[in-house]
């Protein structure tokens, strides 16, 4: 019996051994990002110890004053906002019918909507840049914001989801104190579908945050580059020194941009795992 | 005049929902159904970047199926797709698996797990690029110190070692969190009297996991894969143009079909060719979709 106990606690130990190597595995890129971000150039290109010698800030300071660091972070939110407000409003206002109505077309629209997003936005991304450019809206962040106010597909397949949870008494209800359908949308399945809302708002910014694709295409000139694109363009080499890479400069951006999706997660965890786990099924 | 009243009724019915659709609807016949046939339209022309372009037939189908770099392109594509898909996927059910264990500090943990999935990937890009170095690299350093010889091997360039750490790194992308999750609380779902009669067997846990659980979870982990099959062809660009640029180093080692699509229109300025690459991409794509809608049809359940 003794050795059983003995046999199950060391068992239990190796597990939580395991969890800890996976979680550093895990952190290692980005405790690395951290760490070559207070080391000067010298440091980082001849010794590769996590533990900075002596710890600089002049990186963060080289990637304010020799970029339009502020204009980056404006385009980035801006970015951010404008395309999260408009997927919102749209994705959950087609999803609505979807969801709670019965209508001609109904299963066509639905079907088509769960194949479009099958398509990987990499494919269509030429003929749209073509498109774009005719209408001039290249070298802007519209091509990325006009879109998001026409309803994602993935949204409204969030949405729809969650709205079918919610009980269809609540809708009879107020279409019997005299509603209509649009009543019912705004005064009855916005107010009590706050969460969903919020999960698909974090899932935007958090993925618009981090968006490289769309913008490299569509974004030519400095005053609308975005922060991930200043990533790969703005601070690759340093001024004086020829085609050399600063990475320690690079780790320093990397670094602020890191910290805004961490601590979403610490303050909104609940609201993006619970998201993120009925995404993939149903 | 019932029926009349009633037909009005139900017309009323359908305008109100199809003017809730109207966003979805100006939104795919814009950005999507009319992308797809102008893609077809422009793949046969010889399109510039600068606009100028003339009918040239399939001419650009017939260069694409002479050209040695787009068959090397096609097949990196799939094979890059096909191994991701592959290692998320069993990286994630581990990760699941551990996070599912009842424990202490499961929370903090979970951060840890989760939190590369939502940090930019061209951050993550970077840091593997000098982990990864050659010089100076936290890798080379690590295995200079505990072998004590001097090591340089350049692990993104060499094409020994390029596969093994870009595969590594897919293991830190979104999928791969929001794989992990799925499977976390599919995995709580898998009924407990099942473990139980494995218990009275004597199943130890190896049999376990192979009778019970992969089988309990396995419409999850063919959804899952197939999913992650799109997301490996969406992200490869975001993951691979920082890593290893438009030509896909080492030798067009890791050139997959969007660093393609990329290059020939940006660089070569040839954008209907770039336009026939796309529909190649695209069909791919269909394909896969068209595995996921049958596969859903009969394993995933949609009311209706």
């Amino acid at each position: 019996m003794r050795t059983l106990k003995g046999k199950k606690r060391s068992a239990e130990i190796l597990i939580f051994i395991l969890k800890i190597l996976v979680a550093f595995i895990m952190f290692c890129p980005i405790i690395w990002v951290f760490s070559g971000s207070f080391k000067d150039l010298a440091e980082f290109t001849t010794s590769p110890g996590i533990i900075p010698k002596k710890p600089t800030l002049e990186n963060f300071s080289y990637i304010f004053n020799n970029s339009n660091y502020f204009i980056y972070i404006k385009n980035t939110v801006l970015l951010m906002v404008l395309t999260t407000f408009g997927t919102l409003i749209s994705s959950s206002l087609v999803a609505y019918p979807l969801a709670r109505m019965n209508f001609w077309g109904k299963n066509v629209i639905f079907a088509i909507i769960v194949g479009t997003m099958m398509i990987p936005n990499i494919a269509l991304i030429i003929p749209q840049y073509i498109m774009f450019g005719k209408m001039g809206w290249l070298d802007s962040l519209l091509p990325m914001i006009v879109p998001a106010f026409f309803a994602y597909p993935y949204n409204v397949f969030l949405f729809r989801q969650f709205f079918r949870s919610i009980p269809k008494e609540l809708d009879e209800a107020a279409t019997i104190d005299g509603c209509n359908k649009a009543g019912v949308f705004f005064n009855v399945l916005v107010p009590i579908s706050k969460p969903v809302f919020v999960t698909i708002g974090m899932l935007s910014c958090v993925f618009w945050w981090n968006e490289l694709t769309q913008p490299v295409f569509y974004i030519n000139s400095d005053k609308w580059r975005t922060l991930t694109i200043a990533l790969m363009t703005t601070f690759m080499y340093t001024s004086g020194n020829a085609f050399v890479i600063n990475w320690p400069s690079i780790m320093a951006a990397s670094t602020l941009m890191i910290i805004p999706p961490m601590v979403l997660y610490l303050f909104g965890s609940k609201f993006l795992v619970g998201g993120i786990k009925t995404s993939g099924l149903k | 005049m019932v029926p009349n009243k009633f037909n009005k009724k139900i017309l009323k019915r359908n305008l109100t929902a199809y003017a809730f659709c109207l966003p979805w609807f100006i939104g795919f016949i814009c950005f999507t159904l009319f992308p797809i046939i102008f893609m077809f339209a422009v793949s046969l022309t010889n399109r510039k970047l600068n606009g100028k372009s003339s009918f040239v037939g399939f001419s650009n189908y017939a260069a694409m199926f002479q050209s040695p770099t787009f068959w090397n392109s096609l097949k990196i594509t799939i094979f890059f797709t096909v191994i991701m898909m592959a290692v998320t996927t069993v990286w994630a059910v581990i990760m699941a698996m551990l996070l599912n264990h009842k424990q202490k500090l499961n929370g903090i943990f979970q951060f840890f797990y989760f939190i590369p999935s939502v940090v930019p990937t061209i951050s993550l890009a970077y840091a593997f690029r000098t982990i990864f170095g050659k010089d100076a690299g936290l890798l080379n350093y690590v295995i200079s110190m505990i072998s004590g010889k001097n090591t340089s091997i350049n692990w993104m360039y060499d094409p020994h070692t390029v596969y093994l750490v870009i595969f590594f790194i897919t293991l830190f992308t979104y999928n791969t969190g929001q794989m992990m999750l799925v499977f976390r609380s599919s995995l709580n779902d898998v009924p407990r009297e099942l473990y139980e009669a494995c218990d009275m067997d004597g199943a130890g846990a190896l049999r376990k996991f192979t009778m019970v659980t992969i089988p309990m979870i396995s419409p999850i982990i063919l959804f899952n894969s197939v999913t992650g099959c799109i997301s490996a062809l969406n992200g490869s660009f975001a993951l691979l143009y920082p890593l290893t640029g438009e030509n896909g180093d080492p030798n067009g080692m890791t050139q997959v079909l969007s660093l393609l699509i990329y290059k020939e229109a940006f660089s070569n300025m040839k954008v209907g060719y770039a336009s026939a690459l796309s529909v190649i991409l695209f069909l791919i794509a269909c394909l896969f979709g068209i595995i996921i809608f049958a596969f859903s049809k009969k394993t995933v359940y949609y009311e209706n």
